[in-house]
């Protein structure tokens, strides 16, 4: 009955175990490398050679393509078509639509900016496949993040499914008062108010009973907290981040370089 | 209005049986309180009473009608349901317009609506609260609007989702009179309940559920003496019926008169 907000698959892989924080600093270079390396294929060839193989690794393919097929293949093929008809650049028109161009330069152009985004979405999909959110936001709280920054994450997350299982209990309590909520539309646009003022209401009180919970467990303390959920971060991932923060210099300094 | 269930099994979208084949027939007029350890399937049952939840397999029927091929919105008007949770449904201004939305919603003329939202509030005593905002009373005024809200619907039928849960001991008394009351009228009135105490001074018969099944089906004495079947749902007995069994009484007492007449 409860929907799931977070992607996050629980099992137990090399991608699962890195550490947080390199996970996140990868996606992040995939995504810049796609961006900024100078060559016109490294996008198309970080998807071959980075993006699909990492979901193996992390054995999340299955579900990696599910999301792909689903949402980021339809997202860019609509960009591309969008850039590859408005894009007024180049003069070797290769397909005609009405007044549309479509031009050999405008499709280049277009596929690469389409593999970009497709770049970008999948890299994050998989962070999110791989990486618990609560995990996330401990590691980067306990290496400085502000508590209230992790604090709106997690309860964004945590707090949506709880919400919604509230306005189902309130739209259940109001059908047995004899509200309609099923015939005409004018019926049910009228039917909103009983079903918004107690979800207003309710979710307002529970945040601020959420508040004195936290602060109840010492949430705006200024002393170090420990935790009881030690996440490890060896060697390898720091040198991880190191080699792939190197790649982001070079990627950036190549382009300032010869632009 | 007569409840009839027959073979009624439900499971949730999420594979979890609830109810595993149950078969009850509830008369009218009847007082029914309904026990049983969380997850025994209480909620999931009187869901289907007015048609929140329909079911898997088997059938429900209230008087004629069967539940499958009616809204909840219909059923309402012959099968109330008080939410546990009084803040899940009060939403008006004052006291007054929310006692009315259930029966104007059915469809009542303006004067029955008048007389039966009076009805309501005076047997609930907040004859003196018309006017008042309902969040600006105490929780547990709060869960007496919510009470008149569902009495004022004037149905057969009224179930109660454990009511005197966080309610002080001079609102139990109200909720009691308050079923006595329903019960005078003819009502059948099912609760859900925890409070064996409760259970045992208000109502005649008691349901115990284990497990989506039907543990135990009769009458509160029969019910409430026998121990050991009753902790299978982690239900206790009153604490007056465990001290008579103690003092070695013949008889299972559940009442403070019963108990007073027995040892003396």
């Amino acid at each position: 009955m409860h929907e799931r907000l977070s992607f996050h698959i629980q099992r137990d892989s090399f991608l699962h175990r890195l550490n947080p924080l390199t996970k996140l600093v990868l996606t992040l270079t995939l995504i810049l490398l796609a961006f900024t390396f100078p060559w016109y294929w490294t996008p198309h060839l970080l998807v071959l050679i980075a993006v699909i193989p990492l979901s193996l690794l992390g054995k999340v393919f299955r579900e990696f393509m599910l999301t792909a097929l689903r949402l980021i293949i339809p997202a860019a093929g609509f960009l591309f078509l969008m850039q590859a008809f408005f894009q007024p650049i180049g003069t070797d028109i290769i397909f005609q639509f009405y007044f549309l161009d479509m031009t050999s330069e405008s499709v280049l152009f277009a596929f690469r900016n389409a593999m970009r985004i497709v770049v970008m979405v999948s890299a994050f999909t998989l962070f999110l496949l791989t990486t618990h959110p609560s995990e996330l936001m401990s590691d980067l709280t306990r290496r400085g993040l502000p508590g209230q920054f992790a604090y709106v994450i997690i309860s964004t997350l945590q707090i949506l499914p709880q919400i919604m299982a509230k306005a189902q209990t309130i739209i259940s309590a109001q059908r047995s008062r004899g509200l309609d909520t099923e015939s005409s539309f004018l019926k049910r646009a009228g039917s909103l108010i009983p079903l918004i003022g107690p979800l207003v209401f309710g979710s307002l009180v529970e945040v601020e009973e959420r508040a004195i919970a936290i602060e109840a467990r010492g949430f705006t303390s200024k002393h170090v907290k420990t935790s009881l959920h030690e996440i490890p971060d060896p060697t390898f991932d720091k040198s991880l981040r190191w080699v792939l923060l190197i790649l982001i210099i070079i990627s950036i300094g190549l382009n300032l370089w010869l632009s | 209005m007569k409840i009839e269930i027959n073979n009624l099994r439900f499971t949730y979208p999420t594979g979890l049986e609830a109810l595993k084949g149950i078969s009850l027939t509830i008369n009218p007029g009847e007082q029914v309180a309904i026990v049983g350890q969380n997850g025994a399937g209480k909620t999931t049952l009187v869901r289907h009473f007015n048609g929140l939840l329909k079911p898997t397999s088997g059938a429900v029927s209230i008087g004629e009608w069967e539940t499958t091929k009616y809204s909840t919105a219909k059923l309402a008007s012959r099968v109330g349901y008080v939410f546990q949770n009084p803040d899940e449904q009060l939403f008006s201004r004052d006291v007054l317009t929310e006692v009315s939305f259930g029966p104007k919603n059915l469809g009542y003329e303006k004067s029955k609506v008048d007389e039966l939202v009076k009805r309501a509030m005076a047997l609930t005593e907040l004859h003196d609260k018309t006017d008042t905002n309902p969040y600006d009373l105490s929780p547990t005024w709060r869960k007496m609007v919510a009470l008149a809200s569902i009495i004022a619907m004037d149905t057969p039928i009224i179930i109660f989702d454990e009511p005197t849960t966080g309610q002080d001991a001079v609102n139990v008394g109200r909720i009691a009179n308050v079923i006595a009351e329903l019960k005078r009228e003819g009502k059948t009135v099912i609760t859900i309940t925890h409070d064996i105490d409760f259970c045992a001074e208000n109502f005649e018969r008691i349901i115990a559920l284990a497990k989506g099944q039907v543990l135990l089906d009769g009458s509160a004495r029969d019910i409430l003496g026998q121990e050991e079947i009753l902790a299978q749902t982690y239900v206790d007995p009153p604490q007056l019926t465990r001290l008579g069994k103690m003092l070695g009484l013949k008889e299972i007492v559940t009442r403070p008169e019963e108990f007073l007449k027995a040892i003396l």
